[in-house]
């Protein structure tokens, strides 16, 4: 799991706790690129990533009084940044028959920078399945996590990241002849 | 046994014994196919977790700032309001029972009356900063931490004017309830000067 450091942490979170606003704004500038990372990955626009950027650190600054000490900043952040991210997808209304049909054609390696690939095939994912791409590949969390976050099943959260993985080893060349 | 699924080549990395996982685990050992394939599942992941960090192109803490603000105002409100209500009603039941008592405190009179004054101009003062909507205005970071600073005072006053009420019975104390609305109405000036002032002098 990937921690950001924060100097003075607990000094910072006291100061924050009791309403300091030069502390609440150290704790957006410490966080303010993760956390806008993770909400731009499962968001579909930049607009709803800036959104749950300052819905998320507002929750923070009213909220800090709720974080436990003994746990990790960046973890109890990152779970408000991801609930707020989904909370968002589901106001939207995306569904995933909004994506790219799966047909569109395979882009081979040598034509792109291999970063290009994976960042247009990830973008050609449906929301859902992109979020759980995400949240269980690159931020660590368990199916259970992500269908708890998600109001599903690990089933649900199992079957959309398989689907996924399908989907990005077709539209990355990446098919076996097998 | 066919070659693995997707959904069997993630659970290889599941924690726990999934279902079948032993049996998928010897099919993996002998079939090159489906290490190749399970290899570059793996390797899809790190490039994922390899991707650069995305960043805002603006700067996002003047819009969290004002509504943290915002929300600060709206429960200094909500306290001074209950405190309001809690010092009327205590002053209501003084001056009940002083009615049915001798009428021989005449500086009790004169500070009820200085309560009631302080606390209609508390009243008109508020109404002005709601009338400036700061919460809507374009603020830079100093005037924030001069507004949060003297909203944080009158909080500590209004829990001071509460203690004070429960300490105190009615018909006790009115001089120091007085000297702490006093200061509040000072308070309140204050930030009037820093939202309307600063209103007008942005011209929003």
């Amino acid at each position: 799991m990937e921690s950001y450091p924060l100097a003075n942490a607990e000094s910072v979170v006291a100061r924050a706790r009791s309403g300091d606003p030069a502390a609440f704004e150290a704790l957006y500038r410490a966080f303010e690129s993760p956390v806008y990372n993770l909400a731009r990955r499962i968001c579909r626009t930049t607009e709803d990533a800036e959104d749950v950027l300052q819905e998320t650190f507002f929750e923070v600054c009213r909220s800090i009084g709720q974080f436990r000490a003994e746990g990790s900043l960046w973890g109890w952040i990152r779970t408000i940044t991801a609930s707020k991210a989904l909370m968002r997808l589901r106001r939207n209304k995306y569904r995933d028959a909004d994506e790219l049909p799966d047909e569109v054609p395979s882009v081979k390696r040598e034509d792109t920078a291999l970063r290009m690939d994976l960042e247009a095939a990830l973008e050609r994912l449906g929301e859902t399945s992109r979020a759980v791409v995400w949240l269980h590949d690159v931020e660590g969390y368990t199916h259970e996590e992500i269908a708890g976050m998600m109001g599903k099943t690990a089933s649900f959260s199992k079957s959309q990241l398989a689907r996924a993985h399908v989907r990005l080893r077709r539209w990355l060349g990446e098919e076996s002849a097998s | 046994m066919t070659h693995l699924t997707m959904d069997q080549l993630l659970a290889l990395d599941e924690p726990g014994l999934e279902p079948g996982a032993a049996q998928a685990r010897a099919h993996l050992h002998e079939c090159a196919a489906c290490r190749a394939e399970y290899e570059q599942l793996r390797q899809r992941q790190a490039r994922l977790r390899a991707l650069p960090t995305l960043r805002p192109a603006r700067d996002q803490w003047p819009a969290v700032a004002r509504r943290v603000a915002a929300e600060r105002r709206r429960r200094l409100v909500q306290r001074a309001v209950a405190a309001i209500s809690a010092v009327a009603a205590l002053l209501l039941l003084a001056v009940a029972l002083r009615s049915a008592a001798p009428a021989s405190d005449v500086e009790g009179l004169a500070a009820e009356r200085q309560l009631a004054d302080l606390m209609e101009r508390s009243r008109a003062l508020e109404a002005a900063i709601g009338a400036a909507r700061p919460d809507q205005r374009v603020v830079d970071g100093r005037t924030i931490g001069v507004a949060t600073d003297l909203e944080s005072r009158i909080a500590d006053l209004d829990r001071m004017l509460e203690v004070q009420e429960l300490d105190a019975p009615p018909g006790r104390g009115e001089m120091q309830r007085v000297q702490l609305w006093r200061e509040r109405v000072g308070l309140l000036n204050a930030l009037v000067d820093v939202h309307v002032t600063n209103a007008r002098n942005v011209g929003l």
